[in-house]
């Protein structure tokens, strides 16, 4: 047997067991989606589209689920749309504040730094971006939220509040703050690595032409670089999504849709992300089949969304692709 | 006829020979050859080949010739070329090197040269490798300014004016340059010749205030015929040849009143460097070059004058027909006849 394995392997048992082993992941993924599918279905399937829609306090709704083994029709009612709500607005408040950022830092790190400062950058963004994030969602708690409520919140806002839903510094604004700091790193690793991979041909044509180096960056870099950047921002959007911990730690953790009509007075508010409603009901809870079946459909609205990130990416990375060399 | 032995021993000869085996009588192991083959008749040296001009051609592809370079392009005689020198009289001196010398750290890397460079001329820097001549080439645009290690020293004039007064990006647009390796951006060739345009003017320009100057030139860099017919086309699906010209039609688009050209041919075939050498000298009319150039022959074809560089010094400067033909130093004679490179 030993002496089987030892023997030079052909190219074709090697492609077969290599195909074996890239097979696994896709089945896993198949699999995943089928059997968490199969497990969200009576919710939709009571709810229907309305599934989506507002409707009160999400918590609420799901303390009303617990019931009995067998949940009648009525106990699977839920609208889900504050918890929707909340994630795409913290993940967008995060992903509109981290793009520039990384994309600026990016070319500092790249393009303008010493060299110096460029060897010890790139190590520390790295390590910014695998410092695990209930690291972040500590300090967030901990620190930022107590200077919120103590130094951003007035007194008077506090108060006209008060019917609606309590102001403690832990909120919106400072959630998608957290994360943007959180996914920044991510993006900066990535864009700056295929900054770095910019033919200087193409540096040194710009600037033989007279023209200024942030403008070549710009015009010429960035431009060479755009499905480098859609990628990190599908990841780094990706992982804002599906963050848990940190957003179930900072935002206020109460399933509540901030009326951003209000004004800046809405991002001090709280809400609550899918994926953190999911980490945050207790285990009496999970008892429930209807309140099962609910977290399921969150999970499955989740695994939805970055397909659809995956999609979107490649879809508008496919347009950009025309001026590139081939290959 | 008894047996094989016998006949084996007795008539070798005849056993071999491919008449024989064709009537099938000595059985499977002397069938030979269906066709005839060269190599049958070639074991019989004594019996002439039957049918020759078939041995050759059945079963064997025909021999091609193979097409190394184009068919050969009647080259004017010297004279000739002489006399469409002599009529573009040398314009006015554009650029002026003044003592300058440029050291990358401790490295001398070119000594104190001094050059006068004039429209409507072609300069061509030659020299053995690592001699300084890209370097003094890219003192010219103040390029070498962007390693940081550089230092330089003496003056560069153009049209009079100390360049270290000018910021960099008005000489670079008077100073234009093409690189050795075709390096077109990763856009539509419009957008690539264009880049220059929108750049360095104060208010972008929109495409249509852009076209004339952009299919200018295209025309002036001999690529407009080629790419006429799609503008938006991306410009790194061109063919290397296509690119190149491409670049020099960059590099003209902001009318520089000098070119400087980095060994513009070395990665490119016989056919577009023929295009790109014409296209030398055509440009020449309205402009400064200046070529830095490992192929000595090139030199000789498209170069007015010629500098001969030798470890960071300026050996020799004069006329192409002077510096090739009577060299005033040993080493540019040794040089232009081959004796090291």
């Amino acid at each position: 047997m030993l002496d089987w394995l030892r023997r030079p392997w052909s190219d074709r048992r090697a492609e077969r067991l290599l195909g074996a082993a890239a097979l696994l992941p896709c089945i896993g993924v198949a699999a995943m989606i089928a059997f968490v599918a199969v497990q969200a279905w009576p919710t939709f399937a009571h709810n229907g589209l309305s599934w989506l829609g507002p409707g009160g306090n999400v918590d609420t709704q799901l303390g009303r689920m617990v019931t009995e083994p067998h949940p009648t029709a009525a106990d699977y009612h839920l609208r889900a749309w504050p918890l929707l709500y909340g994630t795409l607005l913290i993940t967008g408040i995060a992903l509109i504040l981290a793009l520039p950022t990384a994309l600026l830092s990016s070319i500092f790190i790249v393009e303008f730094a010493p060299k110096a400062v460029r060897r010890v950058m790139i190590p520390v963004v790295r390590l910014l971006a695998a410092v695990p994030s209930v690291l972040y969602g500590l300090l967030g708690a901990l620190v930022l939220a107590p200077f919120v409520h103590d130094n951003i919140i007035s007194a008077s806002e506090i108060a006209s509040h008060a019917r609606k839903v309590q102001l403690t510094g832990e909120g919106v604004g400072l959630t998608a703050v957290v994360l943007a700091l959180m996914i920044t790193p991510i993006m900066v690793a990535l864009i700056s690595d295929a900054l770095s991979g910019v033919p200087n041909s193409w540096r040194e044509g710009a600037a033989a032409l007279g023209v200024h180096k942030l403008r070549a960056t710009l015009a010429v870099s960035l431009r060479a670089i755009r499905p480098a950047i859609v990628a990190a921002t599908a990841l780094a959007c990706a992982r804002a999504l599906g963050e848990a911990v940190m957003v179930e730690l900072v935002s206020g953790g109460r399933a509540y849709a901030p009326n951003l009509a209000e004004g800046p007075v809405a991002l001090l508010e709280p809400a609550r992300s899918l994926a953190s409603a999911i980490i945050s009901n207790n285990e009496e809870l999970f008892g429930a089949p209807a309140v099962k079946s609910s977290l399921y459909a969150f999970a499955l609205l989740l695994l939805f969304s970055a397909v659809a990130l995956s999609v979107a990416a490649y879809l508008i990375k496919l347009p950009l692709r025309k001026y590139q060399v081939k290959g | 006829m008894s047996t094989y032995p016998t006949i084996l021993d007795t008539q070798p000869e005849a056993a071999n020979e491919p008449g024989h085996g064709r009537e099938g009588s000595f059985g499977p192991t002397l069938v030979p050859p269906a066709r005839p083959l060269a190599s049958v008749s070639t074991l019989n040296p004594e019996q002439p080949l039957a049918r020759p001009e078939e041995t050759v051609t059945v079963g064997v592809p025909p021999v091609r010739t193979i097409v190394v370079d184009r068919a050969p392009v009647p080259v004017a005689p010297p004279a000739a070329r002489e006399s469409i020198r002599l009529s573009s009289a040398p314009g006015p001196e554009r650029l002026t090197l003044e003592q300058v010398s440029v050291s990358y750290g401790p490295k001398q890397a070119v000594n104190s040269v001094s050059l006068p460079i004039h429209q409507g001329e072609v300069l061509a820097l030659i020299g053995p490798s690592g001699c300084g001549k890209t370097t003094l080439l890219r003192t010219l645009n103040r390029l070498t300014e962007l390693t940081p290690s550089s230092a330089r020293s003496g003056r560069v004039l153009i049209d009079g004016e100390d360049v270290d007064g000018m910021p960099d990006t008005r000489l670079r647009a008077r100073v234009a340059m093409v690189f050795q390796q075709p390096n077109p951006f990763p856009m539509s060739i419009f957008d690539n010749v264009a880049f220059a345009l929108r750049e360095q003017s104060r208010k972008r320009p929109n495409r249509r205030a852009l076209e004339p100057q952009v299919i200018d030139a295209l025309k002036r860099a001999a690529l407009y015929d080629e790419v006429c017919d799609d503008l938006s086309r991306p410009a790194l699906r061109l063919s290397g040849g296509q690119q190149q010209r491409l670049c020099i039609a960059r590099a003209i688009a902001l009318r520089p009143e000098v070119l400087l050209l980095d060994e513009p041919c070395s990665a490119l075939d016989p056919i577009s460097t023929g295009v790109i050498e014409d296209l030398i000298h055509e440009l020449r009319r309205d402009l400064a070059v200046v070529i830095v150039t490992h192929n000595l022959a090139q030199a000789r074809r498209v170069a007015d004058k010629v500098a001969f560089m030798y470890m960071g010094d300026l050996i020799e400067y004069g006329t192409t027909q002077q510096v090739f033909e009577e060299p005033r130093a040993t080493r540019t004679r040794d040089y232009v006849q081959g004796a090291f490179g």
